[in-house]
């Protein structure tokens, strides 16, 4: 019954509108053309927008009073204005409007009931006068989701599933994180080359292994150290290195000739300490000497050198 | 007695450092030694070069036969210069030399003794050329050696291996004999394919092969020295060693190079590899590894390759022997050792260089 009063208010409250717009030939002139849009009137349901759009064209002179419009946010208990958009146009003589309103309703009814989207008045304003023009209650009809009981089967209480909400457009983003994969999976593959993490090329990373046996080993360990660098060394040429096949070695990995002088006195050295006679005197620096061939051999095989 | 005992051991000392000293002017004097033979036996070489040319590396690997007392097995092409090479050699090295010609109704006889008639009709006997010059016999040549018999190469056998002979009810010793034997590999009628235990005796077994260098070819080709090969021979300086010294000369070398633990272990993977290639990874096309090989190398083939790169050492001024020595010698001290199964032996003279390349190219030292 308050809703049908309610009705009743605005719809008398409309014929008085009209009529006073009838008998005062001002206040018709001021808006030269006046729409308001709506969609249908019926078979919503919680949650769903309303979109409704006011189409005007002012006369020469006059101007939207922005504040006169409902401000977004909760309306009442069970309404919600989310957006409001203004598109101001240049008409043949005065001003041309339209206004999207979008609202979104709530309201949870046990059967279909009718709703109503509360009037406004939008006012304009014209060499200081202020004109108005009221936007009509909308009324529109909201159903239940589900019966009033609802019924039960086997599995308990009969509900069917939501629907699936629609996805968004994502193509060229998913476009654009496969085309970051693929950079970065190249970076790190070239990285991990670069530092001999590819186990499938066990050559890229001799010297690497060589590196980390040598820095275990100390000087009464010297006979491991010079036979893990030579292995490294065989194990990049393919076949056994020697100081007298240096020259074919280096026909096939020339970058290694930049330290010639230090590989040779690495495979003569060893060459003396292993197949001399036991007059070598193995020392610290020789060591170190031979740690820094194994390193700088590291720095040419990662290409930092 | 304190005091006595005091004196004993100052003597004891003193004979001790006597000794040192004695020992290391001893190893200094033959050292000295060693190094004046090297100079000799690189101007032999050079020498030899200069009438040979183009062919050092077989050169080099005559000289290291010559040092190391081993017999050699030349082979290649007719006309290469294997008999111009060893009659370099033969007068190089000095003493007397001896050559034969292999026919195939050569018979051993033939190398001992030769009968014929005198002025006056009355049968003789005189020593054939093995017998002739006695102990100064330094150099036999046996050319053309798979042309005769198995009988001859059995007499051979046994003078290559005693240096001595048994004629005439008593034993003739040759303690200076070196014998180089060549074979042609083109034809392959009317010879006899020397067996197993003959080709283990030679020491090395040398490919001459046509030098390749447009150079040499081009000299050979056109200067008129090398084509009259006695009057090329006498360009060389006779007997610029004491033959009868090589034998001392070579015990030297033998016992002044002593190879360490690591270099024994890299010879014995190398031996191991010649008879079992395929417990070391290597891989041949078109060759199923567990049944290529018949035999490997014996000890005394080994052997043969540590007294070669031994002497490589010596040449190479060296006190010590390395890797390379061994790998410069492997291929002409096993290629003939190597014996492979009969399913294969007829593509021998593709596989065997293969697999002594495989073999150098898989086995690493240390």
């Amino acid at each position: 019954m308050t809703l049908a009063a309610k009705r009743l208010g605005c719809g008398l409250a409309w014929v008085c509108v009209t009529l006073l717009a009838a008998c005062s030939g001002s206040s018709t002139q001021a808006l030269r053309d006046f729409q308001m849009q709506t969609p249908r009137p019926f078979g919503y349901v919680i949650g769903d927008t309303i979109p409704q759009r006011i189409v005007l064209e002012t006369r020469a002179g006059m101007a939207l009073e922005r504040n006169s419009l409902p401000t977004p946010g909760r309306l009442n208990r069970w309404l919600q204005l989310n957006a409001v958009t203004v598109q101001e146009l240049a008409g043949s003589d005065g001003k041309r409007y339209q206004i999207d309103l979008l609202y979104q309703q709530f309201y949870a009814p046990l059967e279909v009931k009718a709703l109503s989207i509360p009037c406004f008045t939008l006012r304009f304003q014209q060499q200081g006068q202020t004109l108005e023009q009221p936007v009509a209650a909308w009324t529109f009809t909201a159903a239940p989701l589900r019966e009033l009981v609802v019924r039960q089967d086997q599995h308990g209480e009969y509900l069917r599933p939501d629907q699936a909400p629609p996805l968004l457009d994502d193509a060229v983003m998913v476009r654009r994180l496969y085309v970051a994969l693929t950079v970065a999976l190249g970076i790190a593959l070239r990285l991990a080359w670069l530092y001999g993490y590819l186990p499938g090329l066990p050559k890229r990373s001799v010297f690497k292994r060589a590196q980390r046996q040598l820095q275990t080993l100390g000087l009464p360990q010297l006979p491991q150290a010079l036979a893990a660098l030579h292995t490294a060394f065989n194990g990049l040429h393919g076949k056994p290195v020697f100081l007298h096949k240096l020259t074919e070695f280096y026909q096939s990995h020339p970058e290694y000739r930049s330290i010639a002088d230090e590989l040779a006195w690495f495979f003569d050295y060893s060459n003396r300490y292993f197949f001399a006679d036991a007059s070598i005197q193995s020392q610290e620096q020789d060591l170190q000497k031979l740690k820094a061939v194994c390193r700088h051999c590291r720095e040419i095989e990662r290409g930092s050198r | 007695m304190s005091t006595l005992g005091g004196v004993a051991t100052q003597h004891r000392s003193f004979f001790a450092v006597l000794a040192l000293i004695n020992s290391a002017q001893l190893a200094m004097t033959s050292k000295q030694t060693l190094s004046d033979w090297r100079a000799s036996a690189l101007q032999l070489e050079q020498q030899i070069n200069h009438v040979v040319v183009g062919q050092q590396a077989a050169v080099r690997n005559l000289l290291i036969a010559v040092f190391a007392r081993g017999h050699v097995l030349l082979e290649g092409q007719v006309g290469v210069g294997k008999t111009t090479l060893l009659r370099a050699i033969a007068q190089g090295l000095g003493g007397h030399y001896q050559r034969i010609e292999g026919t195939i109704d050569l018979m051993p006889a033939d190398l001992i003794y030769y009968t014929y008639l005198n002025q006056e009709g009355r049968p003789c006997v005189d020593p054939g050329p093995l017998l002739k010059q006695g102990e100064q016999l330094s150099v036999f040549f046996f050319n053309e050696i798979n042309r005769a018999r198995p009988q001859v190469h059995s007499l051979l056998l046994r003078v290559m291996a005693e240096r001595s002979i048994g004629a005439f009810n008593r034993e003739y010793r040759m303690p200076h004999i070196q014998v180089f034997a060549d074979r042609n590999r083109v034809e392959k009628e009317e010879t006899f394919e020397l067996p197993a235990a003959a080709r283990d005796r030679f020491f090395m077994e040398i490919n001459i092969n046509t030098p390749s260098d447009d150079k040499v070819l081009d000299d050979l080709l056109f200067n008129p020295r090398y084509h009259d090969v006695d009057a090329l021979i006498g360009e060389m300086a006779p007997s610029q060693m004491p033959y009868y010294q090589l034998n001392d000369w070579a015990a030297a070398i033998q016992n002044s190079i002593q190879p360490s633990a690591a270099l024994r272990q890299y010879a014995l993977d190398l031996w191991k590899a010649t008879a079992d290639p395929g417990a070391f990874g290597i891989a041949l096309a078109d060759v199923e590894i567990g049944n290529l090989l018949q035999a490997g190398a014996s000890p005394r083939g080994v052997s043969y390759m540590i007294r070669a790169a031994k002497v490589r050492a010596w040449l190479e001024n060296r006190d010590s022997l390395l890797p390379e020595d061994l790998q410069a010698v492997f291929a002409v001290t096993m290629s003939h050792r190597i014996f492979l199964n009969p399913m294969y032996s007829y593509r021998q003279d593709d596989i065997i260089p293969t697999l002594i390349a495989s073999i150098l190219n898989q086995i690493a030292a240390p």
